[in-house]
This record gives C-alpha cells, structure tokens and sequence, in this order.
C-alpha cells in the first residue's frame, strides 16, 4: 500500500504539487488523471524515489520510501518512462534483462532468463529478442520497455516474495490498439496478483475501461478523487478539461464512454 | 559459447602478437629463442645455445619493456575508452577526441616546466609526480567536457564534440605557451614525449605505468552492468537500482587514472579507445560486462602490433605510433560518424 501524505514539491520558483494525500491500495489499478502541466509526471518521480519532495512523505507497507537504497528499492518498484533512446547497440533480449539486474549478482541464472523469454512474448514482443533495441519502431521499444519493467518485478522463487508497486508513464502512447489492449491487459494482471499498479493516461475512454480508481490533478492539485463510474461526468470533464462531452454506457452497470464534442475547444 | 570463445580468441591472439613483437625488429629472434631466453631469465635452464646473448640483451633490456609499455597503454586506453563510451551513452567518445588526452597533456608539460622533472630519464618518483600531474588535468577535462555536453541526463553529441574541440584548442594553445617559456633541456624533453611514442620504454617507465593501469583494468568491468543499466537512461539506471552519483564518480576516476598515466608516459595516442570497442561491438554486441574486459585485450594487441609497424616499417628510422593509430581510427571515426547522422535523422522523422 501507498500511503501519500501532504506531499508538495517546488521546481524554479513553481509549486508543481501542492500538499497531496492519499491511499493507494494493491489490488486496485489506479490511474492518474489531468490536463497537461498538471503534475502527473512529477506526481509519479516521488512515488518512484527519483526526486525527494519539499514536503510531505511516501510510505510503502509503512516504510519511508527514501529510506531504502536504490537496490532496495529496484526490488520493490519498477518504473516505465515515457521515451527510451539508446546510442549504443543492445538486442531487447540484453534490455529486458538489464530488469533482473537487481536480482542476482554475477551471471541470470535459467529462471531469469525464462521470466526475460516469458515477458517478452507476455507483450507479443517474443519475436524481437535478438533484434537491436535502437532499430524497433517507438510502439515496439515501449513494449521491449514494458517487458523490461515486469522483469523486473518478477519474484525469483516464493521465498523473496514482497509487495511490489509498478509506475506507468503513458505506457499506450506510441502503440497500435492491439497492442495497447495487452499492455494495459498485463498491468492489470499485474495488478490482480495482488500488487500495486499506478499509471498516467490520457485516454478517458482506456481509464474508464481499465481503472478500478482515478485520481485527478489540476494545477498541482488532487481535485477528485474515486471509480470511473462515479467519477467521469459532465461536469467532471467541463470543470477539469474545460470541454463539452457525452457520457454513454454501452452495458448495463459497465463502463462510461466518453464522447466529447469537437466544437466545444 | 560465442561469448566465451571470443576471450579465448583474444588471449591466443595477444599471445601471439607479443611473439611476433618480440622476434621482429633489426635482430630477429624466432618464437622459440623467445622463449628460451625468458626461461633462462626465470631460472629454468633451458639450452642456450639456440640464441646468442646479443639476442638475450635486445629482448630482455630493449624489446620487453616495450611491448609491455604498448600492453599498458593499449589495454588502459582501449578500457578508459569503453567505459567512458558507457558512461556518456556515446560510441563516439575517445579519451582523445574530447579533450581528456590533451588536458592530462598540458598539465604534462606544466609538471616538467614548473617542477623541472625530466620524464624519460627521471626516477620512478619523478614519474609518479608527473604521473599526478596528468591525472589532474585529465581529470578537469573530463568533468568540463561531461558537464558540458550533458543537457536533462542525456548527452549532446554536438556539444560533446565541439566541447571536446574547444578543450583540444585551448590545452594546445596553452601547451606551446608554456613550451615557449621553457629551457632547452626541458624542451627536448617536452618534444620527445608530445610525439606520441612508445621510444622511451625502460622498465622505469613500465613500472610507473602499472598500478594505473592495472586497478583501472581490474576494476572498470567489474562496473559492466551498472553500465548496460546506465544505456537506458540516467533514471532508468537509478530505477533498476545503480547508485548513478557513485558510478559517474568511479568510471570518471578510473577512466582518467588511466588515461592520465598512459599519456604521462607515452604522450598522445590517439583513437586506441574508439577504434577496439567498435570493433568489439559489432562483434560481440554491446554488454559491457564482456566489452570492457575484452576491449582492454584487444587494445594491448592492437598497440603491439601498431608498435611493430611504426619501427619496422620505415627502419631504421621509426614512424610515431599516434601515426599509425590516427591512419586506422579516423576511417573507424568517420563511419560512426555517418552512422550516428542517420540515426538522428530518423528520430527527427
């Protein structure tokens, strides 16, 4: 469990996120809401322990999170940005074990290369794994990327079993809608397994489908909070966004869909 | 089984490129009085009657120091190279192209001028404070050129190489300043080492070699994975739980030890540390943990064979060694050069 409290964090003279608080359960794959600018990326580098906030603290299972050392930490959390450039040449199989470095010292043994295979082709990315990371188009790295990130919170045996966390920067940005289906499949299979899931999105309609809860920042702020159900509605996306759209539910007691209307920006 | 081949591949090969350097020259020796002479020498009697003690003489006073200077200076450059490679996320970067080669040059010639110390001819102690002396220099010039280049976490290969270029001029320009303020004794000995040249080989100058290439060489792959980690991205690294302060400090520190050291005894040889990872790379592929082992093999064989070209090839007389790199790396340079253009043009796309 995550638990945030009165986080707030200044950058060039600038409160980028002013005294957030909340909870964020395993189980329950939470995503991250907001216009641009609203501080969802620096929201989830202090959840990751890259950047320390002015105020406020992160617990996991109750444990300050800047506590721990970078090893440490790699082992309870994984994290996947949202661009990769690599000038030197590794095939995706070495990318995506570069995920299990935390967790062996000197040479993978054959089950961390069998958690590197299964990942890959986990995201339909098995056929990739000898070809060079720096020749696959954006969509392809990203799923090389997200492969790399599972690996890496892969238990190696029951015994080192621990809750983990995974944080996701628009994990669906550069990929084609299959493969955005699963991308976000595996997180939330992720998520099932009893861990914590965080990723930003901008997609409402993936959100609604996907989140079991949102969270929503405008201006450094947590403005609301709770199910896409509840939560996504006409005056939700007029307050948030400053558009006009419709809400439509296909099933019965399934999720929203949203519609916006183009003449309204 | 490819990986592992490839070591053994390299170690057979060293051994032989040490034979041949040691048998080649204006007295050959063949392979087996080599090994005769250095059996007797390690108190093995073997039957000395198949060399003569002229021979004996050439290889134990002339020829051994030197192709263990080149040894040195191969496998330090080749090792400074790779990781700095890594550690600037670059297959461009050569000690020499951005300026650490030249900073640790300058701050040579300050040593010699200001303190007086002659460095071919000076005790180990001198050498060791010259030796100082470039580390500091090479040092200064490595953190300005990575400050420099680095914009957000991610290196500018513009800024980089221009940078680079800036440090070359200025440490030049101040390197014939301070040649201009000096004696005559002290330019002979400033000329002699700015050629570039493994000429000044006594077992003096190896010995004041060692340690800075051995830690370097013992340490640097033991940083391998950190490395890989570090390719992905400054916070990729950290994520997968590098301590990335720590790692910039360590592959700096014993990047430039080494660079320092070699440039202090041989002067500038340029590209040793461009032209063994490429070849490497595209070998082996990237991983650092097998590159930078192996990179400080094939340098020590690339510097022994280049030594034996630049004395035999025109000898008498003998070509500068940085010649005989320079004619191998800048074709090397130029293709990753190219490449490197069309990658950038493809992410502008």
């Amino acid at each position: 469990m995550i638990r945030v409290k009165g986080l707030s964090y200044y950058a060039g003279g600038k409160k980028l996120l002013d005294g957030i608080s909340c909870v964020i359960r395993p189980g329950e794959l939470t995503v991250i809401l907001g216009p641009n600018g609203a501080g969802k990326s620096t929201l989830l580098r202090l959840l990751s322990g890259e950047r320390k906030p002015d105020e406020g603290q992160v617990l996991f299972n109750e444990t300050v999170l800047y506590s721990l050392s970078p090893r440490q930490l790699a082992l309870r959390r994984a994290v996947l940005g949202q661009q990769y450039t690599m000038s030197l040449p590794f095939t995706c199989e070495e990318v995506v074990m570069m995920g299990r470095y935390p967790h062996y010292r000197d040479q993978p043994d054959s089950r961390d290369h069998a958690i590197v295979a299964e990942a890959l082709s986990a995201l339909g990315a098995g056929h990739l794994s000898r070809r060079l990371f720096n020749t696959l188009s954006g969509g392809e790295q990203q799923r090389v990327q997200l492969a790399r990130v599972l690996a890496q919170l892969e238990e190696k045996d029951v015994k080192e079993a621990m809750s983990r966390f995974l944080l996701l920067d628009e994990p669906t940005a550069n990929m084609d809608y299959l493969h955005q289906q699963i991308c976000l499949r595996r997180a939330r299979e992720f998520c099932r397994r009893g861990q914590t899931v965080v990723m930003v999105l901008h997609d409402l309609n993936l959100a609604a489908q996907l989140a079991d809860r949102l969270l929503v920042l405008k201006e450094g702020r947590l403005v609301a909070e709770g199910g896409p159900r509840q939560l996504l509605g006409v005056e939700f996306i007029r307050d948030v966004y400053g558009l006009e759209a419709k809400i439509f539910y296909p099933e019965p007691g399934g999720f929203p869909v949203v519609i916006t209307n183009l003449q309204s920006c | 089984m490819k990986k592992y081949g490839v070591r053994g591949l390299l170690i057979l090969l060293l051994i032989v490129s040490l034979l041949v350097a040691a048998g080649m020259g204006a007295m050959v020796i063949r392979p087996i009085q080599v090994v005769a002479i250095l059996l007797n020498k390690l108190g093995w009697s073997v039957a000395s009657d198949s060399y003569t003690p002229a021979m004996s003489a050439v290889l134990l006073q002339i020829r051994l120091p030197r192709i263990c200077l080149a040894v040195l200076t191969g496998s330090g450059l080749a090792i400074a190279g790779a990781s700095l490679q890594g550690l600037f996320r670059n297959p461009l970067v050569d000690p020499g192209l951005i300026g650490i080669s030249s900073g640790a040059s300058l701050a040579a010639v300050a040593v010699i001028v200001l303190f007086s110390v002659l460095s071919p001819t000076g005790g180990l102690q001198g050498h060791y404070l010259l030796n100082l002396g470039t580390f500091c220099g090479a040092c200064l010039s490595s953190i300005l050129v990575f400050r420099f280049s680095r914009v957000e976490g991610k290196t500018m290969v513009a800024t980089l190489l221009l940078a680079g270029l800036a440090i070359n001029a200025l440490c030049n320009a101040l390197t014939g300043l301070i040649t201009y303020t000096a004696n005559n004794e002290q330019l002979r000995s400033i000329s002699f080492w700015l050629m570039g040249s493994l000429g000044g080989a006594t077992w003096t100058t190896v010995s004041s070699l060692l340690p800075f290439v051995v830690l370097p060489v013992w340490l640097l792959p033991r940083e391998g994975r950190a490395l890989n980690a570090y390719a992905l991205g400054e916070m990729e690294a950290l994520h997968t739980g590098v301590d990335i302060r720590w790692l910039k400090f360590r592959i700096l520190l014993l990047a430039t030890l080494s660079v320092g050291a070699t440039v202090a005894v041989c002067g500038i040889i340029g590209f040793v540390g461009l032209i063994v990872p490429h070849i490497l790379r595209s070998w082996t592929g990237s991983d650092h943990r097998r590159l930078l082992i192996n990179s400080a093999l094939a340098g020590a064989i690339l510097l022994t064979l280049a030594d034996v070209v630049s004395r035999t090839v025109i000898a008498p007389a003998e070509l500068p060694i940085g010649i005989v790199t320079a004619l191998l790396g800048t074709p090397v340079f130029i293709v990753l050069l190219y490449k490197q253009k069309k990658n950038l043009y493809n992410h502008n796309i």
